[in-house]
């Protein structure tokens, strides 16, 4: 930041009571003397070069020419041309993509709800135990559990090996299969489903509950007429983060299913390493974003946030 | 109110205990509720009517005892199988649902048409004194006041034998709550209903009660009409949560009694429940208390010193400081003693003024 | 073992990378002589502690080594204007003469210092040897280290090696082998194991014919796989018995399997094939060059004196993650490092031979219509 800008003399003088029609570098000079600008600088800077410059540069290179690194000095709709072509078989990936988010989500908010309830409602002081174990596999990197599940589950593995060992004639074939994609997805999401869940029952007072039972509700009752409404902050957070992370994951696709389906990430990836064409992945990267962007509006604007926050 | 003999229970609590982990809540509690009458348990906060009301509406089990329902045993029928509906202290009204909505989910939860629903709650609104303007508003925008009647009409509108409240009252302005105490009072005389009510304040009991319990430390310690409770309380206690009561404590010394904490002897009838112990508590209320003029006698006189004066608004309160005891004298404005600062007065009452409890 | 694969993410901070790199790079340089830094751009190995530290200790620099898994990301940093990030850069041995040399992205070294080097490797790289050199055979471009043949890798214990050699790529034609193989993720080195499946010399330019031939074999090829996955789960898959074959491998990514106690699992390289002269088999040279930084650290040339001594080049070969032989074990100090075991590892039984049957490393002139197709090819097989 310069301080050129700064009009000298006002470092002397007090500030004008009134500042109507000050000019504009003495406008500025306010607003940098202003203590909560200067704090934000360095929030702002960082967020500039951190999240903002890369954004600018992936959307920049996907108007670049094809395998190119003509960033910002040419302009082509070429990338977009291609990704949209009809012979390009892309859409499959975005459809695995797409899929295996749906499902993860659908799963993840039947298994989660009681878990989360539970949490809630019935553990007591043992929710937060329950937390920290849900919490745990967190610190170990994503790719060592799923390595953990291939040996887990691999031909003569632990499953396979013991069955065999107790006689019982070996596992079924799991690995490699779209199926345990979903069940690795499902299974490194849990937290991210989990506790906004949480969260949103917590909204949930317990009087409610009780209120609707005194008033004949049936456990089924309360939770369609009272609990899934006051939770649906909670659960439409808790839905859109998994959504968002597993429409970019890509381990679970290439570990645990053996790169038996190409999701959109891994395209992505393709892009910018053995094919290098940076355009092209910078292109289903902004397509990408632009469908989580547009999603996480669609689903913000039917949000309170002020109501989630527990301010009103 | 028509004499409570010729009713029939409706609630019956037969050595009623509540228990969590080792702490009493609620100790062997007997007691028959009627039908149509206005019932309310007052005690202190942590005296174990929460949990006895809780017990009563079915959001908690008793641990020992039985409570019955038109004789049935309802101890393990769950709250929404009950034909009672409770009214919560927090009113635990639906923010996401209108006001017209909220009235109706009880009956929504028993499959009632839409139309009917809505004209039941409109009837209902009406009766709880809410415009029907009301019917498609937030809930969360209206007044203390407003939501009150929500619940209320809420409540009626799942149509129960007995309805509960849970301190609905606590959290209202003074004036707004004379005015709701009023409503709930011709609703309960409109309605027929059983009401089962809670508070803290023997006041508000006092107002709309036919008859009242006072709990305290998980036992009733007292059950009777707001009459008898005023009159004839049954311990010091009770008379002290009664309102503010001078009380002497003695013992007896042949004939008469001695003071305790106040030195001299006094003329007192004994406890009516206890008519030989050896010793009691005299309450003499501030309004039987009064100031003896010179040469004036009573069957119990003090000689203390005036250092304080009190507006009750239509009453003075004077505080007389006798030995190291300070007694309460109310007096209405018309009697007010004049020049009362630091003024040497006589006080006295008659037997038939004060009421003896045990100790 | 690399378990942390490239992630988008990472791809991600690659391009904000590259964006920022030049600027950084240039402030840098005005404030400090590279006489104390260095960096590396390079394969996996020489970034490892064992190689870098006593090289640190000797010269108390900061050396700086990031490694890539495969080669066309490594050129492109340059090309992306890295130029003024790295020092040297470690790839396989077209791109030097052929692609980064002729694009000004690296320098050539001082003959007379470095090819003495060369006469004390192996026979075949006597000096000049052919991608060390530029196209006039006048500048030496790079120098040599690593090397093996790369073709594919089976379990002798399900297919001997007399069959694998003799049957050769058709292995991957074979219907009852359909769901017994896996296929590596080095995208690029299938590209070339698919052409040599479908009987095509990958490294010239291809006709319409035979490009469809390489599409339905990509098709098909993928089709049958078990799994697709990186080293690791290739090993792991053909221990375990999920597979007992896999696509594009050889002493690179076979080697820790043999060295953890599994000598069944074996580099095959085929008798015969499409390429040049009836060869069966494809090998991989790394060259190290000297990249066109114009604020070249000094230490660039001490590092690659430094790893051809005997022992540095024992260690280079033995880096953690692969085992591979490497050009100096052609002088004795430093082939007397090597243990049985660590030979037995590397397959040197079959070394020369292996190598005399495998055409270098090439570039594939329409390499990026093959990988569309490829990538095509592998989204249709879920």
């Amino acid at each position: 930041m310069s301080t050129a800008l700064i009009d000298p003399t006002l470092n002397n003088t007090p500030l004008p009571a009134v500042p109507a029609a000050t000019p504009l570098g003495a406008r500025f000079a306010a607003a940098w003397a202003a203590a909560g600008t200067r704090c934000a600088l360095p929030v702002v800077v960082l967020l500039a070069a951190g999240f903002l410059a890369p954004l600018v540069a992936i959307f920049a290179y996907s108007f670049a020419p094809p395998r190119s690194f003509e960033v910002f000095r040419a302009f082509t709709f070429a990338n977009y041309a291609e990704l949209f072509s009809l012979e390009n078989t892309v859409w499959l990936s975005f459809a695995w993509s797409i899929g295996f988010a749906l499902l993860t989500c659908a799963v993840l908010a039947v298994v989660a709800y009681p878990i989360a309830y539970g949490m809630v409602f019935l553990f007591g002081r043992w929710s937060s135990l329950v937390s920290v174990l849900f919490v745990f596999p967190l610190f170990v990197s994503e790719n060592v559990r799923l390595y953990g599940w291939v040996l887990f589950f691999i031909k003569n593995g632990v499953l396979d090996g013991s069955l065999k060992w107790l006689g019982l004639g070996g596992a079924p074939t799991v690995l490699y299969t779209p199926g345990v994609i979903l069940a690795g997805m499902v299974y490194t999401y849990l937290p991210f489903m989990l506790f906004p869940l949480t969260l949103g029952l917590s909204m949930v007072p317990r009087d409610l509950i009780d209120a609707a039972r005194d008033l004949g509700a049936n456990r089924f009752q309360i939770w369609r007429e009272v609990e899934v409404p006051l939770a649906m902050p909670g659960i439409l957070i808790g839905m859109l983060l998994t959504f968002v992370l597993a429409i970019g994951a890509v381990s679970e696709a290439k570990i645990l299913g053996g790169q038996s389906v190409i999701v959109i990430s891994h395209d992505i990836e393709i892009a910018f390493t053995y094919a290098q064409n940076w355009p092209l992945g910078s292109a289903l990267a902004v397509l990408v974003t632009a469908f989580i962007g547009a999603l996480t509006l669609a689903v913000f604007a039917k949000l309170d946030l002020d109501r989630l926050l527990g301010r009103r | 109110m028509t004499d409570l003999k010729d009713r029939k229970p409706i609630l019956q609590l037969v050595g009623v205990r509540k228990t969590f982990n080792d702490f009493a809540a609620v100790e062997k509690i007997d007691l028959d509720i009627f039908e149509g009458e206005f019932f309310t348990i007052v005690g202190p906060s942590g005296s174990g009517k929460t949990t006895m009301l809780r017990m009563l509406a079915g959001m908690e089990a008793p641990s020992e005892g039985n409570i019955t329902l038109h004789g049935e045993r309802i101890n393990d029928v769950p709250a929404n199988k009950r034909p009672t509906c409770l009214v919560f202290q927090s009113l635990a009204l639906f923010p996401h649902m209108s006001v017209g909505q909220n009235i109706e989910f009880p009956l929504k939860i028993k499959g009632v048409d839409a139309a009917s629903r809505k004209a039941r709650a409109l009837e209902l609104m009406a009766i709880v004194r809410l415009p029907a303007s009301y019917y498609g508003k937030n809930v969360m925008k209206c007044s203390g006041g407003e939501r009150q009647r929500v619940a209320l009409a809420r409540a009626l509108a799942y149509d129960p034998e007995v309805l509960f409240f849970d301190e609905p009252l606590s959290a209202i302005d003074y004036k707004l709550k004379k005015v709701l105490e009023k409503e709930l009072k011709d609703l309960h005389r409109e309605t027929g209903k059983t009401f089962i009510y809670i508070t803290h304040s023997l006041e508000e009991a006092m107002v709309m009660s036919d008859r009242i319990g006072v709990m305290r430390a998980g036992r009733l310690v007292q059950v009777g009409t707001p009459e008898e409770i005023y009159a004839a309380p049954v311990d010091r206690f009770v008379s002290e949560f009664v309102g503010e009561v001078n009380v002497i404590e003695v013992t007896r010394a042949g004939e008469g009694w001695q003071g305790v904490d106040v030195p001299g002897a006094f003329r007192a009838a004994a406890p009516h429940d206890q008519p030989q112990a050896h010793s009691a508590f005299v309450v003499i209320r501030p309004e039987y208390m009064r100031f003896l003029k010179d040469g004036e006698a009573a069957d119990n006189m003090l000689e203390g010193v005036v250092y304080n004066e009190y507006s009750l608004g239509s009453r003075i309160q004077y505080q007389v400081r006798v030995g190291e005891k300070v007694m309460l004298v109310e007096l209405s404005r018309a009697n007010a003693l004049p020049a009362a600062a630091n003024r040497n007065v006589r006080l006295g009452w008659d037997v038939a003024d004060a009421i003896s409890v045990k100790a | 073992m690399t378990i942390n694969r490239r992630s988008v993410l990472k791809g991600m901070a690659a391009g904000g990378l590259a964006l920022a790199g030049g600027p950084f790079a240039n402030v840098r340089s005005a404030f400090a002589a590279r006489d104390k830094e260095l960096n590396i751009l390079c394969w996996e190995g020489y970034n490892s502690a064992q190689v870098l530290d006593p090289f640190r200790k000797s010269t108390g620099a900061t050396v700086k080594a990031e490694s890539l898994t495969n080669d066309p990301t490594m050129i492109n940093r340059l090309r992306a204007g890295e130029t003024n990030v790295w020092d040297l850069i470690n790839v396989n041995n077209p791109w030097a003469r052929k692609i980064m040399y002729p694009e000004k992205l690296i320098k050539p070294l001082p003959r007379e210092t470095f090819e003495p080097y060369f006469d004390k490797m192996l026979p075949q790289f006597k000096a000049p040897y052919k991608w060390a050199m530029d196209d006039s055979g006048k500048e030496l471009l790079g120098m040599c280290q690593r090397f093996g043949p790369y073709s594919f890798v089976v379990n002798t214990d399900k297919i001997s090696r007399k069959t694998a050699e003799e049957v050769g790529w058709d292995l991957f034609n074979d219907p009852k082998l359909a769901g017994r193989y896996g296929i590596l993720e080095s995208d690029d080195w299938n590209v070339f194991g698919l052409f040599v499946v479908a009987g095509i010399d990958p490294f010239k330019t291809h006709t319409p014919d035979e490009m469809a031939k390489f599409e339905e074999t990509a098709k098909r090829v993928f089709k049958g796989a078990k799994l697709i996955g990186d080293i690791a789960a290739m090993n792991q898959a053909l221990i375990s018995g999920e597979i007992d074959l896999h696509l594009t491998g050889g002493t690179y990514s076979v080697s820790p399997a043999r060295a953890d106690g599994y000598p069944q699992m074996r580099g095959i390289t085929p008798l015969k094939g499409p390429m040049a002269g009836g060869k069966g088999g494809i090998a991989w040279i790394e060259v190290t060059s000297l990249v066109n930084n114009p604020q070249l650290s000094p230490l660039a040339e001490t590092f690659l004196k430094y790893v051809q001594q005997p022992e540095v080049a024992h260690t280079v070969a033995f880096a953690e993650g692969t085992y591979n032989p490497v050009a100096q074990m052609g002088n004795p100090a430093c082939f007397k490092l090597f243990s049985k075991t660590e030979l037995e590892a590397i397959q040197w039984d079959s070394l020369d031979e292996e190598m005399a049957r495998s055409v270098a490393y090439d570039i594939v002139p329409d390499y990026d219509q093959a990988l569309d197709l490829m990538t095509a090819a592998k989204r249709v097989r879920g």
